[in-house]
């Protein structure tokens, strides 16, 4: 599936720091036309979302992410040990067992975004501690 | 207006490459293993994990280079007979991640060795609303991952411990296309044996080469005298094999040892190679390199 911005007819990009840390199986995703800075959202419901999670990708997803062993695995299995979970790149923030259960329930072919962006926001407003109330303000910084 | 061919990406997602990069990977790792066999039943508890163990066992002996991918993702069993259980220890690094190494040598993946604790069950979200088809999804890029993910090595033979049923056998079939073929596993009971004549139809109508019927429990071997005698009622498994026209290539007897470690930590056939149960099993490893022998693309 591809995005057109009509008046420009440019291709639209893929936000990657637009997704939305739904905690539901609903995709949700940006796109943005690069020439007039124009944004959609492409919203999908629960069967859309199943459909596109059976090619087991990476949506907006860098190759790095892809390759990354047992990447899935990792950040899917509920009851993993903990030197797999340490297998995922991830940074020095301290995740809340609120926050890590929240980012758990994002389809898992976006779950990688959407920690991105919650990454990101919590490094832009200098903190290092990622809890339930910051991912409420990511949310609402998204916007959808 | 540009059209779908103009636009020459997808916007960044990079969806087909991502596929592409998946499948090379697959290939990669599995290039190095020279054939692959599954193992399995479209009934449970016909002691499938026990027989795929002891003849990964026997081809070892043989002096073969052998793993085992656990492919019953929620009763991962094969791993404790081998001697990797749930504890132990993970190493992973960028390229994947090291397979256990149980007796014999013998190379396994299992999501046993993954799970923190010995009773964690294998669940892709403690969201009771999760649908079927969302954990079916996962449990397919689960298995794709272990066999992906798994540094094999170089490899004689892969041993694919399926799961109950005949399901699981669709993703094998579409992850690994070069598939040597499958051995059908029953027991001498008529309902086991119903259920597994149509596993073997599916196989057949799917294309995937079944290596022959094995009767497994087909008799009891007393662990004190080595004395065989009838164990279920039912008819002769031979019988569906010449139904179904596939080469019926072995009965195992029920034998209370197959199960379990021997004193020593080892496999039952190195230690009883000689004994009914362990002939047998040499029987239905003959069985299988034949058929590999005799069908030069696998």
């Amino acid at each position: 599936m591809k995005f057109l911005c009509v008046p420009c007819d440019v291709q639209m990009e893929t936000q990657t720091d637009g997704i939305m840390p739904e905690e539901n199986k609903n995709l949700a995703m940006k796109f943005k036309c690069k020439n007039c800075g124009h944004t959609i959202a492409m919203l999908t419901n629960k069967f859309e979302t199943e459909f596109v999670s059976k090619l087991g990708v990476q949506m907006g997803g860098s190759s790095a992410e892809v390759q990354a062993p047992l990447s899935v695995v990792s950040s899917s299995l509920a009851q993993a040990k903990e030197e797999l979970s340490k297998a995922n790149p991830e940074d020095n923030l301290v995740w809340t067992e609120e926050a890590l259960d929240r980012i758990k329930k994002v389809p898992f072919f976006v779950r990688n975004m959407a920690r991105k962006t919650v990454i990101n926001f919590a490094i832009e407003k200098g903190v290092t501690l990622i809890d339930g109330k910051l991912m409420d303000e990511v949310r609402e910084k998204v916007g959808m | 207006m540009k059209t779908y061919e103009d636009l020459a990406g997808d916007g960044g997602s990079n969806i087909v490459g991502q596929v592409v990069s998946k499948l090379e990977k697959l290939r990669s790792r599995l290039d190095g293993i020279k054939h692959k066999v599954a193992l399995m039943s479209g009934k449970g508890g016909v002691g499938k994990s026990s027989l795929t163990a002891n003849i990964a066992s026997c081809l070892a002996d043989r002096g073969h280079r052998v793993g085992i991918l656990d492919a019953d993702l929620n009763g991962p069993s094969i791993g404790q007979l081998l001697g990797v259980g749930n504890d132990h220890k993970l190493v992973l690094d960028d390229d994947g991640i090291e397979p256990g190494i149980g007796v014999q040598g013998i190379k396994i993946m299992s999501m046993d060795m993954l799970l923190s604790q010995p009773d964690s069950p294998v669940m892709w979200t403690e969201e009771p609303g999760a649908t079927a088809v969302w954990v079916s999804t996962m449990e397919s890029t689960a298995l794709r991952e272990l066999l992906s993910d798994t540094k094999w090595g170089d490899l004689d033979f892969l041993l694919i411990d399926m799961p109950p049923g005949s399901d699981r056998i669709d993703n094998i079939r579409e992850l690994v296309p070069e598939l040597a073929g499958v051995v059908e596993i029953t027991i001498p009971s008529p309902l086991s044996q119903h259920i597994v004549s149509k596993s073997i139809t599916k196989n057949r109508q799917m294309g995937v080469p079944v290596i022959g019927l094995v009767e497994n429990m087909a008799t009891y071997v007393c662990p004190h005298c080595d004395q065989e005698a009838k164990l279920f009622e039912g008819k002769d498994a031979k019988d569906l094999s010449q139904n179904k026209g596939i080469p019926f290539i072995g009965k195992v007897p029920f034998d209370t040892r197959l199960s379990r470690k021997t004193g020593s930590g080892g496999l039952f056939y190195t230690e009883h190679r000689d004994s009914i149960t362990g002939q047998a099993i040499a029987q239905v490893v003959d069985a299988i390199q034949n058929f590999i022998a005799n069908n030069p693309k696998s």
